[in-house]
């Protein structure tokens, strides 16, 4: 082994190496809390990361770059497993009727301090792909709509809507989960 | 999807005319997460600041999107993950 070879190797441990909770949290949650699959993803995405290192300037956001190597690899396995799109699908999924049930039961949202974490990243982990998809980007990893847009290749309205919707149902969950806490009636 | 205020944004509508309540609650997320260009805004923080009816339900939209996003994805590795990541880097050293 080259001694620029191993240095290159420790620099890019020291530097890169720090965000791999980072990683794994964000792998989570887009392959809906698949541990493996989650596990498999870093992986990858280091590699790339580490293959590509020589193009990373040092000084720039690591973590931002790996994170993005990330979302990209992702997205890219995520289309080939769904080699034949299935749009009709997921439109299909229903409105909950308590969508806005939440709001009704609880306008100030005391909700909010009370439910556990972990029920809310279940809910999340739990909706179907291409609405769970969108809440990781934008809401946990604060992306725009038009780049959820240019990694999910789908238009900006369709962004709006799977927002709208996933965020809806993750209202009934939570509507749901209030009432068996008995905090809401 | 039959309550008013269920609808997905469908942002058809350009800003500057005032808006009624309908027309607010359907762009309460592209308001929230700042995605309606000036005029758009304006006209629905004009239409909250008289309409009581639907502060409350874009502030409820605010704490539910803050509370989520406060959630964040970082989550703990489990310790084999890393030794297997410093064997692969190891290995493409080589
Ligand atoms: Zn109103």
């Amino acid at each position: 082994m080259s001694v620029p070879a191993e240095q290159r190797r420790r620099e890019f441990e020291s530097e890169a190496l720090v965000h791999l909770d980072a990683l794994y949290g964000l792998a989570l949650r887009l392959s809906g809390g698949d541990e493996p699959r989650a596990e498999d993803l870093v992986q990858e995405a280091v590699l790339k990361a580490y293959r590509a290192w020589d193009r990373f300037e040092v000084g720039t956001n690591c973590r931002a770059w790996l994170m993005t190597i990330l979302r990209n690899t992702f997205i890219n396995e995520f289309r080939r497993r769904k080699a034949r799109p299935t749009p009709v699908e997921f439109e299909q999924v229903a409105e909950r009727p308590s969508s806005e049930a939440l709001y009704e039961a609880d306008p100030e949202g005391r909700i909010f301090d009370h439910i556990i974490d972990d029920q809310v990243i279940a809910a999340i982990d739990g909706l179907p792909d291409e609405f769970r998809i969108a809440v990781v980007l934008s809401d946990l990893e604060g992306l725009s709509y038009q780049e959820v847009a240019e990694l999910m290749e789908i238009p900006v309205g369709t962004v709006k809507s799977r927002l709208f919707r996933a965020r809806k149902r993750l209202q009934a969950q939570l509507y749901d989960y209030a009432v068996e806490m008995g905090y809401l009636r | 999807m039959s309550e008013s205020g269920t609808h997905p944004p469908d942002g058809s509508q350009s800003g500057g005319q005032e808006l009624n309540c309908e027309e607010s609650l359907a762009r309460v997320y592209e308001y929230l997460d700042g995605e309606l260009d000036t005029g758009e805004h304006d006209a629905v923080r004009l239409h909250l600041e008289k309409c009581r009816r639907c502060y409350p339900h874009f502030d409820f939209e605010r704490l539910f999107l803050d509370y989520v996003h406060e959630l964040g994805s970082e989550q703990e590795a489990r310790p084999g993950l890393k030794d297997r990541v410093l064997e692969m880097l190891e290995a493409e050293t080589r």
